[in-house]
C-alpha cells in the first residue's frame, strides 16, 4: 500500500533524508522509529504531498503521489504532530468541512461524524469552537477528521503526543481495528515503548538513513538476544556513548 | 539584556532569511524594492509638481503650501496613532515568544523597552519611508537650506514617539478595562475609536471651506481661514510650525515653541506610558490568558443559505469556512466598521464640493471631479482589497496542512476566495461611484465609462491582491489586522495604484474627446473616432492582461508551496 523508492530530501547542503526505500503492506501497522530530527517528519511530510521531495517516487496505493496526487490523497488520513486546526469553526463544523474535502456526504457523514466524536470522547464539545480545546483534545479532533472518509492508508505523526491514558486506550484499540479491517497504518514516533505496544513492524531512521527493519524480535536478535527495548533504540539510533553514560549513572 | 537586545532575534531572522533565499525570491524582492523606487520618485515629483503650482498663485499659494503640510502630518498622526494601538496588541500580548520572556529573569522596564521599540518600527517606517519625498520636494521647490533638513530629523522623532506612547498605553488600558473578554474583543473597540479619529479629522479639515471662497465675506477673510492652523492643540499643528518657518520664513512665527510642546510632549507621553506598563502590563497580560472559552456565534442563515448556492460542494465548503472564520474573528469583522466610516466620509466629500459658478467651470469641475472619482474609488477599493483579499491565504494560516494534504486542487481554492473577494469589492466600488457621481450630476456617458471601467479595474485589482498574498503568505501570523501592513501588503498597494494610473491615464484623453464633443455639439473626426476605440481597448486588454497575469503568477505560487 505505501511504497517509498529511493526518497531523498536536500535543503541546500544538509540531507534530511536519503535513499530512503520501503513497503508497507496492506494491513500492516508500521513505526517509523528515530531520534528527534533524524528525518521521520521529513519523511512523512514527503509522503502527504506537503513536501516536494528532491528525488525518489512515492506510490500510496499503488497511485503516484506526483503523478496522481488527488487519487492517491483520496485514500489517505493524516495526523500531524501539532494539530493546527481551524480554530474559528466548532468541532462539527470543522469535521463536516473534512467530509466535503473527502467527498463524504448527507446523512451517512453526520452518522459518522456522531459515532466518531463519541468514540474519541468529543461528543460533548462538538458545538464549541476549536480554539477553546486542549493540546490533547484538538490532536483527538484530528484523529476524528483524519479516519472521517474511512482511510485505506492513515499517516500519522507522533500519535501519542498530547494524549491521556485513556486517549491512548481508545486510540490504541482504534488503530488496531482499522489494521484489521485492511488499513494500512504509517506511525513515526520517538518512543520504542509506543511503537512496540502499537506496531507488526518497524523501521529505524538515524541521521537520513533507513538503519533498520524488523519485527522488534528481528530488531532485537539483530542488537543481541536480552537487549532491553532502549537498549536496542539507543544502539540501533547510534547513541551507543549515551547508553554507557546511562548505565553509569545507574550503577 | 537591554531592551535594544530583544530585537536582536528578528535581526537574526531577517538576516537568516535574506541568506537562505533563492536565486528567484531574491530577484523578486529586488524587483520590488525597485517598484518602491518608482513609487517613491512619484510621490516626490506629485508633491513637488503641486508646490511648484501654489508657488505661482500670488498670495494665497504659500498659505496652501503650510497647510497641506499641516493636513499631510495630520493624517500621518491619525495613521500612527491607530496603527500603534494595533500594533502593540500584537507584540505586548499575543507575541509568542511572550511566555518565554516573562519567565526569563527580565527587568520588566527592558521588556517595555524592547516591545515599546518594536512596535515603535512595526507601525512608523512605512510612514517615515513614503513621507521623506513628501519633505524632500518641500525643501528642494522652497530652496530651503540645510537647517530644514536638520529640522525634518529633529522633529520626525519626537512626531513617531508620541503616537506611540500614547497607542501603546491606551491599548494597555483596554486591555486592563476588558479583563475578562477575549482580548481580542478590545480591536471592536479601538475600531471604533478609529471611526471617532477619522470624523475628527474630518471636522479639523474643513475641505469645503479651502474650495470655496465665495462662502467668506471677502478674500481677507478666507486668507484668515486657511492659514488658521487645523487645531493649535494637536501635535501634528505642533509639527508643521516647528518646520514652516524653515521653507517659509515670515515675521512672528514662532518655531521654537512649537518644537518645544512637540519634544515635551513626546517625553512626557514616553514617560506616561512607561508609568502606565509598570502599573498595569504584568496584571493586564496575566488576565488576558483566562477566559478562553470563546463564544459561537452560530451563522444559522449563513448554513441555511449557503447550502442552496449552486457551486461544487468543495467551493461551497471552502466559502462557508471563510464567512465564518471571518465572522467569529474580531479582528477580521471589526475591519468593516472602518470600511463603513470610508463610505460614509468618502460620498460626503462629494456632498460638500462647491457646485455654484458658471455653466462651463461647472461642466469642467464637475468631469474632472467625476475623473478623479474614478480614480478615488480604485484607490478604495485597493485599499479594501488590502484588508479582505490580500490576507485571504495567510488566513488559512498553519491550518494550511489539511488543504494541502486533501485531494483537492489548490487552485480551487485559490478562485473560490478570489471571486468571493470580487462580488463584494465590485458592489463596493459600484455603489461608491454612482453615488458620487450622481451627486456630482455627470451627464450618462461618463457614466457608463467610469463604471465599466472600474468594473474591469476590479477584476485586477482583485486578482493582484490574492496573487501578492499567494506570493508572501503569513502563515504564522499573530493579528490579522497587521498582515496588510506586511512588506506583501505595502507591495501589492504599490503595483494597485500604478495600476489604477495606467487605467486612469490611458482614458483621460478619450473621454474629455467625448464629453468636449457633446459639450459643443461637434461631431467626432475619424482619427479621433479610431483613437478614442484604441485606448478603450488598451484600458479593456491591460485589465484582462494583468487579471490573467496575477491568476497564473497566483495559482502558480499556492501549488507550489511546497517546502
Amino acid at each position: 500500500m505505501i511504497e517509498l523508492e529511493r526518497l531523498t530530501k536536500r535543503y541546500g547542503e544538509f540531507t534530511a533524508v536519503k535513499d530512503l526505500s520501503l513497503r508497507v503492506s496492506r494491513g500492516e501497522i508500521f513505526g517509523f522509529l528515530g531520534p528527534n530530527a533524524a528525518g521521520k517528519t521529513t519523511t512523512i511530510r514527503m509522503m502527504m504531498g506537503l513536501l516536494q521531495p528532491t528525488a525518489g517516487r512515492i506510490r500510496l496505493g499503488g497511485f503516484d503521489l506526483a503523478e496522481q496526487p488527488l487519487e492517491a490523497k483520496r485514500l489517505c488520513g493524516f495526523v500531524p504532530d501539532r494539530p493546527f486546526l481551524y480554530e474559528k469553526l466548532t468541532a462539527v463544523e470543522f469535521l463536516r468541512f473534512c467530509g466535503d474535502l473527502y467527498e463524504v456526504a448527507g446523512p451517512a457523514r453526520e452518522a459518522r461524524i456522531a459515532e466518531l466524536l463519541e468514540t474519541f470522547d468529543l461528543a460533548d464539545w462538538s458545538g464549541e469552537l476549536i480554539e477553546s480545546f486542549s493540546h490533547g483534545m484538538k490532536q483527538r479532533l484530528a484523529f476524528t477528521a483524519a479516519l472521517l472518509h474511512e482511510p485505506s492508508v492513515l499517516v500519522v505523526d507522533e500519535p501519542m503526543v498530547g494524549m491521556d491514558p485513556r486517549g491512548a486506550r481508545v486510540l490504541r484499540a482504534t488503530l488496531r481495528s482499522l489494521a484489521d479491517r485492511g488499513a494500512t497504518l504509517f506511525l513515526s514516533t520517538h518512543s520504542l515503548e509506543i511503537a512496540e505496544a502499537l506496531c507488526d513492524r518497524i523501521g529505524i531512521i538515524r541521521s537520513a538513513h533507513l538503519v533498520a527493519v524488523g519485527t522488534l524480535a528481528e530488531l532485537r536478535a539483530r542488537v543481541g538476544d536480552g537487549a532491553g527495548l532502549e537498549e536496542i533504540f539507543l544502539k540501533l539510533t547510534g547513541a551507543e556513548d549515551l547508553l554507557e553514560v546511562i548505565q553509569a549513572l545507574r550503577a | 539584556m537591554s531592551g535594544l537586545g530583544l530585537l536582536r532575534p528578528r535581526w537574526l531572522a531577517l538576516r537568516g532569511r535574506w541568506r537562505r533565499a533563492g536565486g528567484g525570491e531574491r530577484r523578486r524582492s529586488t524587483a520590488l524594492l525597485a517598484l518602491g523606487a518608482i513609487f517613491w520618485a512619484a510621490i516626490f515629483v506629485f508633491f513637488a509638481r503641486v508646490l511648484a503650482y501654489f508657488q505661482g498663485v500670488p498670495e494665497l499659494g504659500p498659505v496652501l503650501a503650510e497647510r497641506l503640510l499641516d493636513l499631510v502630518l495630520l493624517s500621518f498622526f491619525s495613521i500612527l496613532l491607530f496603527s500603534n494601538v494595533v500594533t502593540a496588541l500584537s507584540t505586548y500580548y499575543l507575541s509568542e515568544d511572550l511566555g518565554l520572556l516573562l519567565a526569563s529573569p527580565l527587568p520588566a522596564a527592558s521588556l517595555h523597552a524592547g516591545r515599546f521599540l518594536e512596535t515603535l518600527w512595526d507601525s512608523s517606517w512605512m510612514i517615515v519611508l513614503f513621507g521623506l519625498p513628501i519633505f524632500l520636494a518641500y525643501g528642494v521647490v522652497h530652496h530651503a537650506g540645510a537647517g530644514f533638513y536638520l529640522a525634518v530629523a529633529a522633529v520626525l522623532p519626537p512626531f513617531l514617539v508620541l503616537p506611540c506612547a500614547l497607542g501603546v498605553a491606551l491599548t494597555m488600558l483596554l486591555v486592563r478595562v476588558f479583563p475578562a473578554r477575549n482580548t481580542r474583543d478590545v480591536l471592536l473597540l479601538l475600531s471604533v475609536l478609529a471611526v471617532a479619529l477619522l470624523y475628527l479629522s474630518l471636522r479639523f479639515l474643513r475641505p469645503e471651506r479651502l474650495v470655496h471662497p465665495e462662502a467668506f465675506a471677502d478674500f481677507l477673510q478666507f486668507l484668515a481661514a486657511v492659514q488658521a492652523p487645523t487645531s493649535p492643540y494637536l501635535p501634528s499643528s505642533w509639527a508643521a510650525a516647528a518646520l514652516i518657518p524653515f521653507f517659509a520664513p515670515r515675521p512672528g512665527q514662532q518655531s521654537g515653541l512649537a518644537y518645544l510642546a512637540l519634544a515635551t510632549s513626546a517625553a512626557a507621553a514616553l514617560v506616561g506610558c512607561s508609568m502606565v506598563a509598570e502599573r498595569v502590563y504584568a496584571g493586564g497580560w496575566s488576565r488576558a490568558q483566562q477566559a478562553k472559552r470563546a463564544r459561537v456565534t452560530r451563522l444559522a442563515l449563513w448554513d441555511r443559505w449557503s447550502s442552496r448556492l449552486p457551486i461544487a460542494p468543495v467551493s461551497r465548503a471552502l466559502i462557508v469556512k471563510d464567512v465564518k472564520t471571518f465572522w467569529r474573528d474580531p479582528t477580521q469583522w471589526s475591519q468593516l466598521v472602518l470600511l463603513g466610516a470610508l463610505v460614509v466620509v468618502y460620498v460626503y466629500n462629494f456632498r460638500v464640493l462647491p457646485r455654484a459658478g458658471a455653466f462651463l467651470a461647472r461642466f469642467y469641475l464637475e468631469h474632472a471631479l467625476a475623473f478623479l472619482n474614478l480614480a478615488l474609488a480604485g484607490f478604495v477599493i485597493a485599499a479594501v482589497a488590502v484588508r479582505f483579499l490580500y490576507p485571504a491565504i495567510s488566513l488559512e494560516g498553519r491550518a494550511f496542512w489539511i488543504l494541502q494534504s486533501a485531494p483537492l486542487e489548490l487552485r480551487r481554492v485559490w478562485w473560490s476566495k478570489l471571486w468571493s473577494g470580487v462580488g463584494p469589492l465590485a458592489a463596493l466600488g459600484l455603489v461608491l461611484l454612482v453615488l458620487s457621481n450622481r451627486a456630482l450630476g455627470v451627464n450618462p456617458v461618463t457614466m457608463w465609462v467610469s463604471a465599466v471601467t472600474l468594473a474591469l479595474m476590479t477584476l485586477g485589482i482583485a486578482a493582484l491582491g490574492l496573487c501578492l498574498g499567494s506570493l508572501y503568505p503569513q502563515f504564522d501570523y499573530e493579528n490579522a489586522a497587521k498582515i496588510p501592513s506586511s512588506f506583501g501588503g505595502v507591495a501589492y498597494m504599490i503595483l494597485a495604484i500604478l495600476f489604477i494610473g495606467v487605467n486612469v491615464v490611458l482614458e483621460a484623453w478619450p473621454l474629455w474627446t467625448l464629453l468636449a464633443s457633446r459639450l459643443l455639439d461637434r461631431p467626432l473626426s475619424a482619427g479621433q473616432r479610431i483613437g478614442i476605440a484604441a485606448s478603450f481597448a488598451a484600458v479593456a486588454l491591460i485589465d484582462v492582461a494583468v487579471f490573467a497575469a496575477a491568476a497564473r503568477i497566483g495559482i502558480r505560487a499556492l501549488e507550489s508551496r511546497r517546502e
